[in-house]
């Protein structure tokens, strides 16, 4: 089954729409959702011109197809356990929040909080995410345990923070604090980040760009051939126990 | 004129000495009377559980401390959250919500009097505008003097009257109720970075030890006539073998009032460690409540800890770093300068944890092992053992040995050889649980004169109708509808009216704070004593004419005036 969701042209389109209603597994029992624009409910047919292909009886076979302007649709994907979410534009933010299964393909931007304390499931970001992609959220222990988050543009702030288990790639740059509080699961960032892992308890960080304003309390161990590149390894941070491996191709500290 | 008729309630009133009576409730204008007229209105009980409104003389609901624990942890802020409903304001938060959050799930829980456990000082405005904020109880706040600059000089010169003296000028100042001891002198020491391990160290600079500074002021809390005893939290708490400790505190006690106790220790569970470590760790509860048994003069509150997670707050500063560096988890440290300090960690209570799990049995015997429930009060120092919403579950435990026995499958397997607990039979009756739950408690704070925690002609109207018929159910048995039942109200009138019904609140409320003003002779007056000026102005950071709370900051103001001896 696929189910098409086109945005309408909305007269205050910069207000947010709360949609977590718009998760794959819904729309087995139809179209008959709501969604959330600032205090006020709207029928799903009220925001989006809907149309459905097909049918089915388990969640793997929805796909759910969003196109127009979704940059301030929030929450998308929340809690979902399978199936598929195509997004053609950007998405708002929060996309994917504690998703357990199922794959989103985002083909533009991401708002800040893609992937957000996932825990399974597969997250594509063709273009740049936000701050605090796959990360934990305010005051929790754990951010990500599991799944994977891929992105293929850059990455902003607090990359990844407090991830506890799962696998986030990021091919351009990510900002500041990426894998800060990390205590397991894998992070990559194939160009620069500034102070990576801080922090961190356990866990595997990979640098192959440069490392800015590397902190000073990691220790350099060695250097290690990993996928054909010659990285730095740095012990976790020694400020909390020195746990985990922090592997950089280059640093700089502060002045 | 308001009146209102509660018929046919089987009402248990300990302070009277009433025991599952079936009786009528009659009420005019906010207070318990003789009789109404026939135009009153009428709530019928038939015949179910009805108790004076419940007293929580030991919680940690406003102020400072309370406020850094909710926003150090947003994840405790999520974890609670209920929309606007009626006259409901949204609420959240579980372990610290926010005041709304506390007024109503203890209103929903039949409780319309609060003391707060710990204010500062020196903070005291941030305490009495979030009582404003929680309209369904009465509330009170003990007063730190653990490591108060001024009390300390006087008691090294040996002037206890000037103790009292400067007790009587605080707690009028900053409408204070009564008198808190939160590890004494250990948080001074806590200022140079140590601590004091027990009753018999000097604290630095001013070389008085615990046991002095704890002697001096119960004698000075009784020459100021107050309503309620000193409050004590003792030194070295939540560390093993500290029931010594424990026992040496509560033998420097004198019986000194006729009336009530002379000194109220509380969350005693964290002080009745034995063992020489966290590998011989084990419950002294055993010790501790024969010692209380024996001691008219000492009342103690359980401390009760149950299972899940909470947040710990305290204006033990040192403790909380303790555990911190055990928990390894985020940790707030505060000071407040010339009195207290204080320090808040998040923490979780686990079954599985051989260490939590001792100290969920400790606090249960020692309420099972204290002979008269008057001396062994029903509390979990909320939230640090537990949020209170976990007291249904502690009324059936100490109820139910079955219950009890049901628990104590699920802790640590090892528990059982360090704890006395599953030799216990003994299990409470519903006059018990009325004592410990308001009857002792308004009487150990000294407020039953002034019309709390009983239902007598004169009293305030303030009842609590729980939905169970006690003839019916076997609480050993049936512990489930005891919980149920005492989880939530079919009435809690409040001054008078109705304020919840079935777990919904339906009014807004209106708080009244209690607090004491000790009326000492002009010599004693520190307001006019020139060298407590002198010094107050070269040490504070706030001018002295600033440092009153002004009674504006109080909703409804209810002073308590006591006849001093000095
Ligand atoms: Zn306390």
């Amino acid at each position: 089954m696929k189910v098409t969701l086109v945005m309408k042209p909305a007269t205050k389109s910069f207000i947010p729409i709360e949609a977590e209603s718009i998760v794959p597994k819904n729309f087995l029992a139809g179209t008959d959702l709501s969604v959330w624009r600032g205090n006020r409910e709207l029928r799903l047919d009220e925001v989006f011109s809907i149309s459905v292909e097909g049918d089915a009886d388990r969640v793997e076979d929805v796909e759910v197809v969003l196109s127009g302007d979704t940059s301030r649709l929030k929450r998308v994907g929340e809690y979902m356990d399978g199936g598929k979410i195509t997004i053609l534009g950007g998405i708002g933010m929060h996309c994917g929040n504690f998703m357990s299964d199922g794959t989103i393909e985002v083909h533009g931007n991401a708002d800040g909080w893609l992937g957000r304390e996932m825990a399974g499931g597969t997250i594509i970001c063709r273009g740049d995410a936000a701050d605090y992609c796959a990360s934990g959220y305010r005051g929790g222990r754990k951010g990500m345990t599991g799944g994977t988050v891929e992105v293929f543009g850059r990455a902003g702030d607090f990359l990844a923070e407090s991830i506890a288990a799962g696998t986030v790639i990021v091919h351009g740059d990510a900002g500041d604090m990426a894998g800060a509080e990390m205590h397991g699961g894998t992070l990559v960032v194939h160009g620069n980040c500034s102070r990576p892992a801080a922090n961190m308890k356990s866990g595997s960080c990979y640098v192959f760009g440069t490392a800015q304003g590397m902190l000073p309390t990691f220790r350099k161990v060695g250097t290690i051939q990993h996928e054909g590149r010659t990285l730095i390894q740095f012990t976790g941070d020694i400020a909390n126990r020195g746990k985990g491996n922090l592997f950089v191709k280059d640093y700089k500290y502060l002045d | 004129m308001s009146e209102l008729l509660v018929k046919n309630a089987c009402v248990i009133d300990p302070l009277r000495g009433i025991n599952a009576e079936t009786m009528d409730i009659a009420i005019r204008d906010g207070r318990i009377v003789e009789e109404v007229s026939g135009a009153a209105e009428v709530i019928d009980a038939r015949g179910m559980l009805t108790m004076p409104g419940g007293v929580d003389s030991h919680t940690h609901i406003c102020g400072t401390k309370v406020n850094f624990g909710r926003y150090m942890s947003p994840e405790d802020m999520r974890a609670g959250r209920t929309p606007r409903r009626g006259p409901m304001h949204a609420t959240s938060g579980y372990s610290v919500p926010t005041t709304y959050g506390n007024s109503y799930r203890y209103s929903v829980m039949g409780y319309t009097t609060l003391l707060e456990g710990a204010m500062a000082p020196l903070e005291a405005r941030h305490t009495h505008e979030e009582f404003i904020y929680t309209p369904l109880q009465d509330t009170m706040a003990n007063t730190l003097f653990d490591g108060n600059w001024a009390i300390m000089e006087a008691i090294r010169d040996g002037d206890t009257k000037r103790v009292a003296a400067i007790i009587a000028w605080t707690l009028r100042a900053v409408k204070g109720f009564g008198v808190k001891l939160t590890n004494p002198g250990g948080t001074e020491a806590w200022q140079w970075g140590k601590n004091v391990s027990c009753i018999r160290d000097p604290v630095p600079y001013f070389e008085v030890t615990p046991a002095e500074i704890i002697r001096s002021i119960v004698e000075a809390n009784e020459l100021l006539h107050l309503p309620h005893s000193v409050h004590l939290h003792c030194n070295n708490l939540g560390t093993p073998g500290n029931y010594t400790c424990t026992l040496g505190s509560f033998g420097l006690i004198p019986d000194l009032n006729p009336k009530r106790q002379t000194l109220y220790a509380t969350h005693v569970q964290y002080h009745a460690y034995g063992g020489s470590g966290w590998k011989d760790f084990c419950s002294k509860s055993e010790p501790i409540a024969n010692f209380v048994n024996m001691r008219p003069q000492i009342v103690i509150d359980m401390g009760q800890v149950m299972f899940g997670r909470t947040t710990t707050m305290t204006a033990d500063g040192p403790m909380e770093f303790n555990l911190y560096r055990l928990h390894h988890d985020k940790w707030s440290n505060h000071d407040v300068e010339l009195e207290t300090g204080s320090g808040i960690i998040p923490v979780v209570y686990r079954r599985k944890n051989l260490v939590n799990s001792i100290m969920w049995a400790i606090g249960l015997e020692l309420a099972l092992l204290t002979k008269s429930p008057w001396q062994c009060l029903l509390t979990t120092d909320n939230p640090n053992g537990a949020p209170f919403v976990k007291y249904p579950e502690i009324i059936a435990l100490l109820m139910s040995k079955r219950y009890r026995d049901a628990e104590f499958a699920t802790v640590h397997p090892d528990t059982g050889s360090r704890v006395p607990l599953p030799a216990i039979e003994r299990e409470l009756d519903w006059y018990e649980i009325a004592v410990m739950t308001r009857a002792g408690q308004a009487k150990a704070l000294g407020i039953q004169e002034i019309g709390k925690g009983h239902l007598g002609p004169g009293a305030y109207a303030d009842v609590a109708v729980y939905p169970i018929r006690i003839d019916d159910v076997d609480p050993s048995v049936d512990y489930q509808k005891v919980i149920e039942a005492f989880g939530q109200t079919e009435y809690t009138i409040k001054r008078g009216r109705v304020v919840a019904r079935r777990g919904e609140c339906v009014v807004d409320g209106s708080n009244a704070t209690f607090w004491v003003k000790p009326r000492v002779s002009e010599a004693y007056d520190m307001g006019k004593d020139p060298d407590f000026i002198e010094k107050f102005d070269r040490y504070y950071t706030v001018r002295m004419r600033n440092y009153p709370v002004q009674e504006e900051y109080l909703n409804r103001n209810r002073c308590i005036e006591t006849e001093a001896e000095i």
